[in-house]
């Protein structure tokens, strides 16, 4: 895999987004901040799949991550409602004992990890190409083999490029080879809408589900707030 | 001993002249998903480390299994291009990451809710319920 040209400016754009969101969510002092940077992290992470060639899943990503979990993340903290400031008791960074020693840490780390990433560089080249093949080669013999491969496609309605046929792959190597995780996680959908249900009840439809303990006897349900989950 | 870890760090810092930094950015690889998936990932870890809100917390675990995702992704495109249209393991497994991530978010939050009406607080060092 091997990007060029438009495709490489879109990955930078999205990958420096991504990692500025990213920062962003978990510096912002207000929760709320935090969730729309997350959101654009999230979106960001998605055009990089568009970016790999992963459509479905980018799709997902954006409907499931963006139109569900943060909508409920929003919901929860428009719902606990906490003082926008979350003071630290002492700042982070004005202990030089720490830091120094973070950062004696942090160097032979960062060393080593380039290091790594230096030597093992030629083998993220895509397997069957030779060593010696520059960037150039290399793009051109990949961007012929795709194109190939998408001769087959169907055309789109603009006729300027090829409908993809990604959501069918996706679809059919989940159904052939992982029918039995995909049963598992419905039930674990399943689990985790009982179990936020059972988790999110007040006493009172607690009371009414006449399953508590509290139902037994009256006078403790006065006591309502002070006694345990 | 000192002589050939000199060697391997000349060896590997050899490849940090300026033409072959210009051609890595032109043209990105897998190499360069995969330490965007680590920062984004290390980006997550600060938070869940750092923050003491709990539903920031929550975020930066989405952050972190969005990182995994990413791998899986540059990953499944990268045996795609080695010939076999087919290899979409990852992506089927980002699927999965996708539908646990959605439930834990959901029972997270749900204990969220219990907990301030309990407690009336969601930082994490006032909840010290089993402490004692």
């Amino acid at each position: 895999m091997i990007l060029s040209g438009w495709e490489s400016i879109f990955f930078w754009v999205f990958a420096v987004a991504t990692l500025v969101a990213g920062l962003l969510t978990i510096m912002a002092r207000n929760a709320v901040h935090s969730a729309l940077f997350l959101i654009s992290t999230l979106v960001s992470v998605a055009a990089l799949f568009i970016l790999l060639g992963a459509e479905f899943i980018a799709g997902v990503q954006i409907l499931v991550y963006v139109g569900g979990v943060m909508v409920l993340f929003l919901f929860v903290i428009m719902l606990v409602n906490v003082s926008a400031e979350e003071r630290g008791r002492e700042e982070l960074f004005n202990r030089p004992a720490q830091v120094g020693a973070s950062v004696l840490f942090l160097l032979p780390l960062a060393l080593g990890f380039i290091y790594a990433f230096n030597q093992s560089a030629p083998q993220f080249r895509p397997p069957g190409s030779t060593p010696d093949q520059s960037a150039e080669e290399l793009v051109a013999h990949q961007s012929a083999r795709r194109a190939d491969q998408e001769r087959r496609l169907p055309m789109a309605a603009t006729r300027t490029s090829r409908l993809s046929d990604d959501t069918q792959r996706v679809g059919a190597s989940l159904y052939r080879y992982g029918g039995l995780p995909f049963e598992i996680a419905s039930v674990l959908l399943l689990v985790a809408i009982v179990g936020s249900v059972m988790l999110a009840r007040t006493a009172k439809q607690e009371m009414a589900a006449d399953d508590s303990e509290m139902a037994a006897s009256p006078e403790t349900t006065r006591a309502e707030g002070s006694s345990a989950i | 001993m000192t002589d050939s870890i000199m060697q391997t760090t000349l060896l590997a810092f050899q490849r940090f002249d300026p033409q072959n930094i210009w051609e890595g950015v032109q043209h990105p690889d897998l190499s360069k998903f995969l330490v965007i998936g680590a920062l984004l990932f290390v980006i997550g870890v600060a938070g869940v480390l750092t923050r003491r809100n709990i539903i920031v917390i929550f975020m930066s675990i989405e952050l972190i299994l969005n990182a995994a995702n990413l791998n899986f992704i540059a990953f499944s495109r990268y045996l795609q291009d080695s010939g076999n249209m087919n290899a979409v393991a990852g992506q089927v497994f980002t699927v999965f990451i996708i539908v646990v991530a959605a439930a834990e978010a959901a029972i997270g939050l749900g204990i969220v809710i219990a907990l301030y009406r309990n407690k009336e607080t969601i930082f994490i060092d006032k909840i010290d319920l089993l402490k004692w």
